[in-house]
């Protein structure tokens, strides 16, 4: 797993009792753990009580993370452990008396297991990396990613832009995208398909 | 050899809608209730492990938090280093007991919403009424002592 500087700051700082360093480790692994609840087709209240579990289980272990670029490793692996156990616990209530194994939650490949880790890292690393580009890179890559599409004209209105120079702004903010570090880390070492 | 995500300008378009996708999925509590984890971290205490429920006849893994049946009353007993704490979780509230017996405060501490606070008395009986918001965890802190033991349970779901 690369070594991810923010990460590393990150855990330092909220090891120290900084909440703000907290909060924002939240909003960066918050949607793997979603994602992994959303696979294992747990309810709101099991995804909550996962959440609870995982997180609550992170404060705990906070200074004991001695190698911060382990954490999105640690965080899947935990969730997983937990949603078998909730999955377990309500198998447990629908047929009473046996005790069923858990196992065949879609999960015992550990090759998707360590994809799912990436993705959230890349996702994590590029929200991340367009939040500190300039406001103008954000707006237009945000009216380009809306759904429906927002016609170019449109767009060259909004933003004060010729339609002309749609095109090579977006390369030139993309292009600053991938430059930013924890991006270009990841362009270095991820072999992930696109999602075409 | 499989296309990569930020192999061109549309790829990477790509990943970056996937990225906020994904974080759009995210409910707004589900993250309120992760970052308001943080105020455990202040609290200084050993921590008491579940190891029975009438529930789930139980020999749970160690720290797995607990997560009922419909059955009533329930009976969970939590181990700290120093401390047992046994619970029966009736309708209407908890009546706990520490062991060894000793005077103290327990408090339940819901993942949001108010603490519960309450006295132990003397023979290390205590009441928690009415039941706390599910899930939360018992802090007890007894008064014996130079400084007294502070045990905090796992997670408690009713």
């Amino acid at each position: 797993m690369h070594d991810d500087p923010t990460v590393a700051m990150l855990v330092r700082r909220a090891r120290d009792g900084d909440k703000q360093a907290w909060d924002a480790i939240v909003v960066r692994y918050a949607p793997l753990i979603w994602a992994i609840c959303r696979r294992y087709r747990l309810d709101r209240p099991d995804a909550d009580d996962v959440g609870q579990s995982v997180w609550l289980r992170l404060v705990d272990q906070l200074d004991v993370i001695r190698d911060p670029a382990a954490l999105p490793g640690w965080i899947a692996t935990t969730t997983r452990r937990e949603c078998g156990r909730v999955v377990g616990v309500a198998r447990k209530r629908e047929v009473l008396g046996y005790t069923q194994d858990v196992a065949e939650v879609p999960d015992s490949d550990p090759a998707a297991a360590e994809a799912e880790v990436l993705m959230a890292e890349r996702n994590a690393a590029l929200r991340e990396a367009f939040r500190e580009l300039p406001p103008r890179c954000q707006e237009l890559i945000s009216l380009l990613l809306t759904d429906p599409p927002v016609p170019y004209a449109e767009i060259s209105g909004k933003l004060g832009i010729k339609i002309g120079s749609i095109g090579p702004t977006r390369a030139r903010c993309l292009q600053r995208l991938r430059e930013y570090p924890s991006v270009a880390a990841l362009i270095g070492a991820d072999s992930i398909p696109a999602r075409r | 050899m499989a296309r990569r995500w930020a192999d061109d300008d549309d790829d990477l378009m790509g990943a970056l809608q996937e990225a906020f996708r994904a974080e759009r999925d995210v409910p707004r509590e589900f993250i309120e209730a992760g970052q308001a984890a943080f105020t455990w971290r202040n609290i200084d205490a050993e921590l008491a492990t579940l190891t029975s429920d009438s529930a789930t006849g139980l020999a749970t893994a160690a720290a797995a938090p607990v997560r009922s049946a419909e059955a009533s009353p329930r009976f969970l007993t939590f181990s700290s280093v120093d401390l047992t704490i046994e619970l029966e979780i009736g309708p209407d509230g908890i009546i706990g007991q520490i062991v060894p017996p000793q005077p103290g405060r327990a408090e339940a501490r819901p993942a949001s919403g108010p603490v519960l606070d309450t006295e132990i008395d003397d023979i290390g009986c205590f009441v928690v009424r009415p039941l706390p918001g599910s899930p939360f965890r018992l802090h007890v802190a007894t008064d014996t002592g130079h400084a007294g033991i502070s045990a905090l349970t796992t997670w408690i779901t009713l």
